[in-house]
């Protein structure tokens, strides 16, 4: 029986859907970073400029849209989730490691009781972490007097880098137990028979072998704790992160800003993952000269149509390559036809908006109407909102402006 | 102790140094990360909402107000039931079902072809083309759903700009795009569990059951499926959790006259600085996802072990 | 710079499990010694008492007359070879090597120079910088060998070291590790489950079934005169003659059995009275097709159902008339053409080349 041609082209159109569904809204956000306009779009398309990543703009009522280099509370947002990361990275992977070596030694019979508590943080939902660290450590800083621990109780940064903990440790958990299921006891066994003491074999069998896991579970705590949202949003009270800046952004309207945001994001993503791929198909090389081949041969058997082509085929990355090629540069000639980039572009369809602007303002004068609603057709951007807890309203147009 | 705790005598088997080192660690986030602001938490969702410097005093006291009014609403409202809160929890759970349902449709034929058809190298620039959107920041991912589905966003710019339509679908309004965002937000969770599953499947065992003539769909419900069993409960869990808990998609998308139930935790929690109610409302979406995960593990006879890799 | 090794009543337990029991055994001190026994029999629970990662339930281990009881692995002077090797697979060779004297904080140069020096012994010269992985299964070994031997342990205790070689490398290793074991001067002792490796290295072995030590000897003393019938058949092969004792003159007894009587050889230990159900052994090469002029004690008819050429022996799978198996070899030298299957044959063999013991279990059932 030979898959039809019609259920493969089906499938190849399925595929093709649904890649197109985990990217596209990726692909047209990008896009939308390079468009001047205040509001994200594609179409109209306004002019071509970089001015989302630098320093954004003043609008036409005065406005000030902050683009990412003049965003000064993205910045501090940026320095304390780094500063987040890095302190969860220093608890969760040592507690991680721990707590997956001790699995290795308790009895077999807690061994399922043991295991079910050190996941359970990933399977609550994050709000209740940041909820109830908030409400613990309230507490403790209630009990606490004025001293150290009512100024650490109340830390937003302190108390972030303890609610991501407690969840985060899980995955570097789960990251130690899959390599710790592939060690080899004996060689514990065989460091201690030459003389070394349980320290050393610890120091000298234990965390080398674990060192590629130790890796892999730091940049995982970091990257998770870097993007966490949920959890965050309540343990960091009054101080901000990436996220919680980005949330408050997208809830006061949207603003290119933020799609320029994401994309340097994505590139730094993209860079990061080839980089991993290259990396580790260098090691797998290595590894694969040093070990029998047939073990590659039978992860090959395991697929259905065995006689694939190996490799990248070059013919289809050149038609990839030239399929973009053509659309760039399509795109590049209709922007330089129709004048759409540089400073003079910029310069006019400001000019027209504020004109367009005035006159709206002197016919709304003259109609007397409200300020609510004048600014109903502010287009979002870095508005002075404060303190997103101390601000009620905020929640009235939750989700959003439309 | 330690012969009832351990294999071997803990600290003799592990020095000193570390196994101070381990119980330390253990104990720190066990104890104190996980289980005392969880208990806390259960703690304060029995008390009257105070003021912190009136805890401890003659106003603090247990009570279960904060959960009846969960159910019957404030004491002077005048519906029997407290219909809006209950609404918002309905929904969530109803749609989180839908959605992971929906997950698991979408992801299936695709799990399957790169675990089983694609040729390898194409199948390793698939994963890794999965896991890049997978490292964006959910935030981000729904703000650029956002620019699609705003009412002057990119679809219904482009819907009226070709003359399809004369006035832009409120996709945000009617929660299409929180919809959309949902199933976006989570669904390598479901790829992940479902590829890993699917992959270790011996291959001679389909073609075996085609050899006896079994039909493709028959052979999916028969073999495949009930070998990815484990992937298929740990796909399910993740993702239905994740998307009752979810709060960043919905603060993106959700239309603004309607809630998620986090969202409604958020509001009595920051809003109107009700931290016993918004505890009590925590506990609630606490026991739905245990009560979640028990009946996945009933059910389909998977321990805990297998939904979490 | 040896040790003597002696373990006292050591009984080891897994719950109510007996892995190891009631074990009485004295290495002497520069003695190559093995542990034989089948697959699960507690050799490597006996090992690991002697090595101190296994504390005895009952029992002593010394060590040059020292108890050893509470002394942890790290602090005796043995040193083990592990089943797998459990070679560093992230160190060097010469890493691996050093690596008890990287514990014991000895200096780099000095480690060096150690290392260089059994890189030596093993005949892995300049070889130090390799990764464990880059070894052939033989070098392994001789590096597990010089690592265990780095600290100059009194003992070396070796877990079934060459099961994982193949039979070349194996029967060249016995050889080398022999060569090693002499220039050293030290205690082997040695485990295996495969009686050719520990009769053919072994100054003494000892043969273990069920945690239990059957015997304790020579090598020809074990194989020349099992004291039972497990040690019987399981330290080279052994035809089993079942009867029962109907008479007894000096060590000799005659046993009756369902083809006939025999006289067989008892140990001095095991006497037997007339009447006890009994076995006795009669090897393949002591059985003989008598040529003219042969007179043996025994005689016996058989039936050839097969034979199978072995190189130097030809052997016969003959059964007799109550249906008993036998099987008898014969030095390819002599010419057994005429001996095909079905021909009925007789067989001799002499009473001092056959054992008789009170019955008891085999090793083959
Ligand atoms: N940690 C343990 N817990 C329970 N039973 C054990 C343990 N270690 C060994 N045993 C049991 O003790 C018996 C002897 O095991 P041991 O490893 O000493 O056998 P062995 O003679 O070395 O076998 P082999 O030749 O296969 O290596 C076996 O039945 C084994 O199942
Ligand atoms: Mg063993």
């Amino acid at each position: 029986m030979r898959p039809s041609y019609f259920i493969n082209f089906m499938m190849g159109i399925y595929i093709f859907i649904f890649f197109a569904y985990l990217f596209g809204p990726l692909i047209i956000m990008s896009i939308t970073a390079f468009n001047s306009a205040e509001f994200p779009s594609i179409t109209p398309w306004e002019c071509f400029s970089f001015r989302w990543f630098n320093e954004g703009k003043i609008a036409y009522d005065g406005q000030h849209l902050a683009g990412l280099l003049s965003d000064w509370r993205l910045h501090d947002g940026i320095i304390s989730s780094l500063i987040i990361g890095a302190g969860v990275v220093t608890l969760s992977v040592p507690i991680g490691m721990a707590a997956a070596i001790v699995l290795t030694q308790v009895r077999s019979q807690l061994r399922d009781i043991y295991y079910s508590i050190s996941i359970m943080p990933v399977l609550f939902p994050g709000v209740i972490i940041g909820i109830s660290t908030v409400v613990l450590w309230d507490r403790i800083a209630g009990l606490g007097g004025e001293g150290f621990i009512a100024d650490i109780g109340r830390n937003g940064i302190f108390l972030t880098i303890l609610a991501q903990t407690c969840f985060i440790s899980t995955y570097c958990f789960l990251i130690f137990v899959a390599r710790l299921q592939r060690f080899d006891q004996t060689q514990e066994e065989a460091a201690l028979d030459l003389g070394a003491s349980q320290t050393q074999v610890f120091f000298k069998i234990l965390v080398p072998y674990l060192s590629p896991a130790i890796a892999s579970a730091a940049v995982i705590a970091f990257l998770f704790s870097f993007e966490n949202y949920n959890t965050t949003v309540f343990s960091i009270l009054s101080d901000q992160t990436l996220t919680t800046v980005i949330a408050s952004k997208v809830r006061l309207g949207i603003s290119p800003a933020l799609s320029a945001l994401a994309l340097t994001i994505i590139a730094l993503t993209i860079i990061a993952a080839v980089t991993y791929e290259v990396l580790r198909r260098r090691a797998e090389k290595r590894y694969a000269e040093s070990q029998e081949k047939f073990v590659k041969e039978k992860a090959a058997d395991n697929r259905i149509n065995k006689k694939y082509k190996a490799g990248f085929k070059i013919p289809k990355g050149i038609a990839a390559i030239l399929l973009i090629v053509v659309f760039a540069t399509y795109g590049a000639t209709q922007v330089v036809k129709n004048d759409l980039y540089g400073q003079s572009c910029i310069d006019a369809a400001d000019k027209e908006k504020k004109s367009k602007f005035l006159e709206q303002l002197q016919t709304l004068e003259s109609n007397e109407l409200t300020d609510e609603e004048l600014s109903g057709g502010s287009l979002g951007g870095n508005q002075d909102y404060g303190d997103i807890f101390g601000d009620p309203s905020l929640f009235q147009d939750f989700g959003g402006f439309d | 102790m330690n012969n009832f705790l351990f294999t071997q005598p803990f600290f003799k088997k592990n020095g000193k140094a570390v196994a101070i080192y381990f119980l330390v660690a253990i104990i720190f986030w066990f104890v104190f990360l996980v289980i005392i602001p969880q208990f806390y938490m259960l703690d304060l969702s029995f008390r009257t909402n105070v003021p912190p410097l009136a805890r401890g005093g003659p106003e603090d006291y247990y009570t279960f107000e904060h959960y009846s009014h969960f159910i019957f609403g404030s004491k002077t409202a005048t519906d029997a039931f407290n219909f809006v809160d209950l609404g918002v929890f309905g929904r969530t759970i109803f749609v989180s079902m839908l959605v992971t349902i929906a997950n698991l449709l979408f992801c299936y034929p695709i799990a399957f072809y790169i675990a089983k058809i694609a040729n390898p190298s194409t199948a390793r620039l698939l994963i890794v083309s999965l896991i890049i959107p997978f490292w964006i920041n959910e935030l981000l991912r729904s703000f650029a759903l956002r620019i699609l589905f705003a009412n002057e966003g990119v679809i219904n710019n482009f819907l009226t700009g070709v003359g399809l339509l004369d006035q832009g679908i409120l996709f945000i309004t009617y929660d299409i795009g929180l919809y959309t965002g949902l199933i976006y937000a989570y669904i390598l969770l479901m790829m992940f569990p479902l590829y890993n599953a699917i992959e270790s499947l011996d291959i001679n065992q389909i073609e075996a059951a085609k050899d006896l003539g079994s039909s493709s769909f028959r052979t999916h419900w028969r073999i495949v499926i009930p070998h990815a069993k484990p992937g298929i409960v740990s796909g399910c869990t993740m993702v239905f959790m994740l998307t009752v808990g979810a709060l960043a998609t919905p603060v993106v998308l959700s239309s603004p006259n309607t809630l998620w139930f986090p969202q409604l935790i958020y509001q009595w929690f920051n809003m109107n600085d009700n931290w016993s109610r918004g505890s009590a409302y925590s506990i609630i979406l606490l026991i739905v996802s245990v009560i979640f995960v028990l009946t996945m593990m009933r059910i389909f006879k998977v321990r805990i072990g297998e939904i979490i890799k | 710079m040896s040790a003597d090794v002696e373990l006292s009543d050591v009984s080891v337990t897994f719950g109510s499990f007996y892995a190891a029991k009631n074990v009485n055994v004295k290495v002497n001190g520069g003695e190559f010694f093995s542990f034989l026994g089948p697959s699960g029999c507690g050799k490597t629970t006996l090992l690991r008492a002697i090595s101190g990662f296994q504390e005895p339930s009952e029992g002593k281990v010394l060590i040059d007359n020292k108890d050893m009881s509470g002394i942890g692995p790290n602090k005796r002077p043995t040193a083990l070879i592990f089943q797998n090797l459990a070679l560093f697979p992230l160190m060097s060779v010469s890493e691996n090597i050093a690596f008890s004297l990287e514990v014991r904080g000895v200096s780099k140069e000095e480690r060096k120079k150690r290392a260089d020096e059994l890189l030596e012994l093993i005949a892995l010269e300049g070889q130090g910088d390799k990764k464990v992985h880059q070894l052939s299964g033989g070098q392994k070994q001789r590096v597990a060998i010089a690592r265990a031997l780095a600290v100059e342990p009194k003992v070396l205790l070796l877990d079934e070291p060459l099961s994982a070689l193949d039979l070349k490398l194996r029967q060249r290793m016995r050889t080398e590790l022999r060569e090693i074991q002499k220039r050293v001067n030290i205690t082997f002792i040695y485990i295996t489950h495969d009686q050719g490796e520990a009769l053919t290295m072994s100054d003494r072995i000892a043969v273990m079934n069920e945690g239990e030590l059957e015997q304790i000897g020579k090598c020809d003393e074990v194989y020349n005169n099992p004291l039972t019938p497990f040690v019987a058949t399981f330290v080279g092969e052994n035809n089993p003659l079942y009867g029962k004792v109907t008479g007894i003159e000096g060590d000799k007894a005659k046993i009756e059995t369902a083809d006939g009587q025999y006289l067989a050889t008892m140990n001095e230990s095991k006497k037997l009275n007339i009447g006890d159900e009994s076995i006795a052994f009669v090897r393949p090469e002591s059985l003989f097709i008598p040529r003219d002029g042969d007179n043996f004690d025994n005689k016996i008819d058989v039936n050839i159902e097969s034979f199978e050429f072995e190189g130097n022996l030809k052997n016969f799978y003959a059964s007799l008339k109550s249906g008993a198996k036998i099987k008898f070899s014969v030095p390819n030298a002599i010419d057994t053409s005429s001996i095909t299957s079905g021909s009925s044959i007789v067989l001799g063999f002499e009473s001092s080349k056959s054992v008789i013991l009170p019955k008891a279990s085999l090793a083959i059932d």
